[in-house]
């Protein structure tokens, strides 16, 4: 499965456009991280804990949106968008979506 | 000298894990799955591997530092006295709200409501963390660092 963020890919022609698929993940980190995130806040520097956080939804999400590809017979995802919103305090929400296509 | 030969199994978790199988077989594979837990813990093994995978990035400087720190006995011991005091602390204190809740002088109709309302959260929090618990092996997600 190739996911891209560009509208083609080079030496690939898409011959069929399946359609938008999207994959979203909220994720929550525990108290004890939550608290060292905190106390690391008061000090600066990154917040590990966070980052961990964010990127573990990201991972979810990007492994959604490929499920749905791969589900409706997609070979490709191009036009890969990522978006985020605050849906608590101390958890991550990512969506992230793009163009299922077949390549050949 | 032998390699060992991946079962039937193993190739089909593999198969369906790189979402290689095709709709029939695929959705068979996931009956199974729904009935077996070994075949679950193949395909989350397989999952782990593939999500280590993608974590190719070099070190930065910083880690190096930070895996020293982790390593020294000063820091893992100030990091766990400091959890252990946290924690015995959070402990303590809810203890004793249950204490004095059962013990104060209070009004039947605020004493029940607010020992309701303990229990009822107790409960949930414990359905909430056997949750968490029971689908932990199964939360590849948890191993990326960044």
């Amino acid at each position: 499965m190739i996911l891209t963020t560009t509208d083609a890919i080079p030496g690939k022609t898409i011959t069929d456009t399946i359609g938008l698929v999207r994959g979203s993940a909220v994720r929550g980190a525990h108290l004890g991280r939550d608290v060292m995130a905190k106390l690391k806040n008061l000090v600066g520097g990154e917040l590990s804990e966070y980052t961990k956080l964010l990127a573990e939804a990201r991972e979810q999400a990007l492994d959604r949106m490929q499920a749905e590809a791969q589900a409706r017979g997609a070979n490709a995802v191009v036009g890969v968008r990522f978006a985020s919103s605050e849906i608590d305090d101390g958890a991550a929400e990512v969506l992230v979506y793009g163009t299922a296509v077949r390549v050949g | 000298m032998s390699e060992r030969q991946p079962t039937r199994d193993e190739l089909l978790a593999m198969a369906y894990a790189d979402g290689e199988l095709a709709a029939p077989a695929r959705d068979e594979f996931e009956q199974r799955l729904a009935r077996e837990p070994a075949l679950r813990r193949e395909v989350s093994a397989l999952r782990d591997l593939e999500l280590l995978a993608r974590q190719a990035a070099p070190k930065e400087l910083a880690d190096h530092e930070w895996e020293a720190l982790a390593r020294e006995p000063l820091q893992r011991a100030t990091l766990g006295l400091g959890a252990g005091l946290l924690i015995a602390g959070l402990l303590a204190l809810a203890a004793f709200g249950v204490y004095t809740l059962l013990v104060a002088e209070l009004a039947p109709l605020v004493r029940w409501p607010l020992v309701a309302l303990l229990l009822g959260g107790t409960l949930l929090f414990g359905a909430v963390l056997r949750g968490r618990l029971r689908t932990l092996p199964h939360d590849p997600y948890r191993k990326i660092q960044r």
